[in-house]
């Protein structure tokens, strides 16, 4: 990623210290997503962090390897399934008659609370998505300029 | 008054955005706003807004670097003897002096941090959430209460509009794919 036209040298370093920390940040990620429900955090905060360390990933292991593993169709499942996701939780309440997003007609114990870590879940989803494919869709035009030169 | 602590993060923020703002070379003014939104993230920790500072501190100082940076890597990075500092352009900036004194001016009628008056008019909406999330939602965090559940609706439509943000940004790129 320099500016100057050098291309990306591996980094052992860096490469082992994002290997040992993304098990650890993609856990945390999640757990903000759902952990959103009971302290501070939420869907759109757990998401960036799980796509902040994708970021890191292609930082690391160069862009180009990062895309081979992150395939379009991951993120576009991501991103279409997180609002599928919360569409369908939001609709389901009205197909028994009542209105949109009334968790607590799905008639489990505690079923807004398992409802809003759903929707947390969603939400989670489509930032990461569209964060990290946001990021590749700018990188990509950055790796054909290089290869020109 | 503030701690030492505060005054040290709130400097930092302050120096890192002034950094950012006179620094010639794009490079490190990118690097100078990165560290001025971690100076913020920190500042609303403190403030004990730790749901903004998880976002400001993700979002503010990790993507939105890394977007830029790739962004002057399409740009050209000069390399001549040019000023290490931007010229300050006068006009421009009474005119920042004239709005940042304007805002300032309103700040004394901001009750202190921690003082038992309310800064909104009407606490009765917030007390009634505060009292009754946890009986109507189940969750502890009253901040998700009303953001998936009272509001639910809403927030539906902001994660709708992170998606469609994400298409459009596909079809201004002329890409069909992420990857």
């Amino acid at each position: 990623m320099s500016t100057d036209g050098r291309p990306y040298v591996e980094s052992s370093v860096i490469m082992t210290t994002v290997r040992i920390l993304a098990p650890f940040v993609f856990t945390f990620g999640l757990f903000v997503m759902f952990h959103g429900a009971s302290s501070s955090g939420g869907g759109f905060q757990g998401g960036a962090i799980v796509a902040a360390m994708i970021i890191m990933l292609a930082f690391a292991y160069g862009v180009e390897p990062t895309r081979r593993w992150f395939f379009n169709e991951a993120v576009v499942g991501l991103v279409g399934g997180g609002v599928l996701l919360f569409a369908a939780i939001g609709l389901g309440p009205m197909l028994v008659g009542g209105e949109f997003l009334e968790y607590h007609l799905y008639g489990i114990t505690d079923a807004t609370k398992y409802g809003i870590e759903a929707v947390e879940l969603g939400i989670g989803a489509i930032v990461a998505g569209v964060i990290s494919g946001l990021f590749f869709a700018i990188a990509h035009g950055f790796e054909f300029r290089r290869d020109q030169e | 008054m503030l701690t030492a602590i505060e005054a040290v993060l709130l400097t930092f923020a302050l120096a890192s955005a002034l950094a950012t703002v006179v620094l010639r070379d794009v490079l490190a003014a990118i690097v100078a706003f990165a560290a001025y939104s971690l100076g913020l993230a920190l500042v609303w920790v403190v403030l004990r807004a730790p749901d903004v500072a998880l976002t400001e501190a993700a979002i503010g100082a990790g993507v939105t670097t890394v977007l830029f940076l790739l962004t002057i890597t399409r740009t050209v990075r000069p390399t001549e003897n040019v000023a290490k500092l931007k010229s300050i352009h006068w006009p421009s900036l009474l005119l920042v002096g004239l709005l940042g004194a304007m805002l300032l001016w309103t700040v004394p009628a901001i009750p202190a941090v921690g003082a038992d008056a309310v800064a909104w008019n009407y606490d009765e909406v917030s007390q009634h959430y505060l009292d009754n999330a946890y009986d109507d939602t189940h969750v502890e965090n009253v901040v998700t209460a009303v953001l998936a559940a009272y509001r639910g609706f809403d927030t539906f439509g902001e994660a709708v509009v992170v998606f469609a943000a994400g298409v459009a940004v596909l079809a201004i790129l002329k890409e069909e794919q992420f990857t």
